[in-house]
């Protein structure tokens, strides 16, 4: 037996099955019509299969039909399927002839009529359950594939926010590493400014001084002929009290001082300007062999207006290898370093900057003696965009940063308490590179 | 086959005519109706329609009998050719022996020839007939209207098949009993291979065919 498709077994109705008369006239429209017969003449009538045996007959009780009986054909898709008999010594005659022809005619139809309907019914029948068990099978994958995509979605998810993050903490590197690209490019831009003035202001003070020296030492000169005579008493006395009103003794002394500071002055602003230059990095691109001490160092120069009033920043340095690294970039997370700590704590800020080897790596500690980060926080702290401060007051990127120049470089960042209070940011660095990560 | 009772000596086989909607499919039976002999046939039943459309089948039965005493009954069925109606296709064409495909001829019902043609491979495979081995022969119907494709384009286009191509008129009344005749014949073929009708029930190729398309007048 053929199996559906939920593998069930099924009668599979077959168009063309052939049908015997005894389904295609019903007893109940059969006996009717016998009956009529019967009363219309044709007493003892019955309807045979094609065997001869009887199937239904008018009521009358009579013999059967024997050989040679009145007989006509029920016509069944053209073919006999049976027929009407009269019994056995039944009376002939034209009419009764007509009248059994009549019957076999009618049954013909009937029987035929009969055919049509079920054939009708039973072809939309098994028309309507093919139908109704596509479509149970049609919802069955359809169930399936909504399933398939339901657990597709969930994970979906899961990617989508994981790649977030990643897309989050690549575009925040990205917008550190302009700002920083473009405040070199300014820094280097007005370094150049700055040092065509100063060298000639350098220059003229140097001549200026010069100048003034030899001025001084003139009216010296001057002084001690003076002194000495050969000028009449109204003009020694005129210019005595001409040069009190000048000052000139005063500033005498205070020349020589002036210029001497100016030309320090210069002297500190061209030192500033080449720790910017340094600083920034921005003539070198790539990478460079650096000291991280160095650097460590340049960056605290650069920031010297932010340090707090009063704070202590103590200095343990151990000798340092001279590692391959983006210089620019480590400058850059120091800085985000050294400003978190800054800005925790105002006040009586002490922090401690430690560097040394431990083994393979550079471990250099960043000690402040602020808040601190709660342990809850760890974890969160180097997310993009992740502050505790209010508006304005910082964007929650340096961390992010000196997260992602560190492990770019395969190195490692933590954040510790420091004993006695506060926080103690540690980064590890090989000091030979093994495989060179990617920003995640 | 729709049946085989060894014990009554009786064989039921069954031709399906195919095709797309309205190419011909029940005026070809009205036409063998018409031109063949009513003896050794049944008459055209032809089941409710809609607006003269098919909705389940048509059946025109054929009757004869082998010198072996062998009663060989072939129901040819025509099938509805819209779209909406391909589960009752489906039914129809169980157990099919033969295939006629009725297409239009006019160039403008070329894809939905094709579109037919593949619906009934598809509907073979469900049924689980295999269609290489079926026989089948191809009718273009409706020579009579303008815009057809021309023979060679047809023969061109089916030659390589290996398909008998019957060009017809099922209107006009020709190529119609060449069709059944065709058919008849490949049907012959194919069911000899399995039941010796020559050997065993003293039936030729020629007779059976000879006996199908007897012509009436």
């Amino acid at each position: 037996m053929p199996t559906d498709s939920g593998g069930r077994h099924r009668i599979v109705y077959c168009v063309g099955e052939e049908r015997p008369l005894r389904d295609l006239l019903p007893a109940s429209e059969a006996a009717a019509l016998l009956a009529a017969a019967a009363r219309a003449g044709l007493h003892g009538v019955r309807i045979v299969d094609p065997r001869g045996k009887d199937l239904w007959g008018s009521g009358d009780d009579v013999p059967p039909a024997a050989e040679g009986s009145a007989a006509r054909p029920i016509l069944i898709e053209g073919e006999p399927a049976g027929g009407v008999v009269l019994p056995a010594g039944a009376a002939g005659g034209e009419t009764r002839e007509a009248l059994l022809g009549l019957l076999a005619d009618t049954l013909t139809a009937m029987a035929h009529n009969n055919l049509k309907r079920m054939l009708t019914t039973e072809t939309h029948t098994e028309v309507v359950n093919r139908s109704y068990e596509e479509i149970l099978e049609t919802n069955r994958n359809l169930a399936a594939s909504e399933q398939r995509y339901r657990e597709l979605a969930g994970t979906l998810e899961i990617k989508v926010r994981e790649r977030t993050e990643e897309l989050s903490r690549a575009m925040a590197r990205l917008v550190q590493q302009e700002k920083m690209a473009s405040v070199g490019q300014l820094a280097a831009g007005v370094a150049h400014e700055i040092n065509n003035p100063l060298a000639f202001v350098t220059s003229n003070l140097r001549t200026l001084k010069k100048y003034t020296d030899r001025f001084l030492d003139i009216i010296a000169r001057y002084q001690r002929v003076f002194e000495q005579g050969g000028v009449a008493q109204q003009d020694r006395d005129d210019l005595r009290k001409h040069r009190e009103s000048l000052r000139v003794d005063a500033i005498s002394e205070d020349a020589g001082d002036l210029l001497r500071q100016t030309l320090e002055g210069t002297e500190r602003v061209r030192k500033i300007v080449a720790d910017l230059k340094g600083f920034s990095h921005v003539d070198e691109e790539g990478e460079a062999p650096a000291d991280l001490n160095r650097e460590i160092d340049r960056t605290l120069s650069v920031m010297t207006h932010e340090i707090p009033a009063g704070a202590g920043i103590a200095r343990e340095f151990s000798p340092l290898p001279v590692i391959p690294c983006l210089p620019g970039a480590f400058n850059q997370m120091f800085l985000g370093l050294l400003r978190n700590a800054f800005q925790a704590r105002q006040e009586g800020l002490r922090m401690t900057i430690r560097t040394g080897v431990s083994g393979d790596r550079i471990r250099i500690a960043f000690a402040d003696n602020g808040p601190g980060v709660p342990a809850d926080l760890r974890s969160r702290i180097f997310e993009p965009f992740f502050t505790t401060r209010e508006v304005g007051k910082g964007k929650g990127l340096g961390l992010t940063v000196a997260y992602d120049i560190v492990t770019a470089h395969g190195g490692t960042i933590d954040v510790e308490d420091t004993p006695g209070g506060g926080a103690t940011f540690v980064l590890q660095l090989p000091i030979r590179r093994g495989s060179h990560d990617q920003i995640r | 086959m729709i049946e085989y009772d060894t014990e009554e000596r009786r064989m039921i086989l069954k031709f399906v005519y195919y095709g797309p909607a309205l190419s011909g499919k029940t005026t070809n039976l009205l036409r063998l109706h018409d031109l063949l002999e009513k003896e050794g046939r049944g008459d055209l039943m032809v089941l409710d329609t809609k607006d003269d459309r098919t909705i389940f089948f048509d059946l025109l039965p054929f009757f004869l009998v082998a010198p072996s005493g062998l009663k060989i009954k072939v129901k040819v069925y025509t099938v509805p050719g819209q779209v909406q109606h391909d589960a009752t296709r489906k039914t129809v064409l169980q157990r099919a022996d033969g295939i006629a495909f009725v297409a239009d001829s006019r160039r403008t019902e070329t894809k939905n020839n094709a579109e037919s043609f593949a619906n009934l491979e598809r509907n073979l495979s469900i049924v689980g007939i295999d269609i290489d081995r079926l026989p089948l022969v191809i009718q273009y119907n409706k020579r009579d209207l303008p815009g057809i494709l021309p023979e060679e384009e047809i023969r061109r286009a089916w030659g390589p098949t290996g398909f008998p191509v019957i060009l017809s008129s099922a209107l006009e009344g020709w190529g119609v009993v060449e069709t059944f005749r065709a058919l008849a014949e490949r049907a012959y073929d194919a069911l000899d291979r399995r039941y010796d009708f020559a050997g065993a029930h003293g039936l030729t190729r020629e007779s059976f065919a000879e006996r199908l398309v007897r012509r009436s007048g």
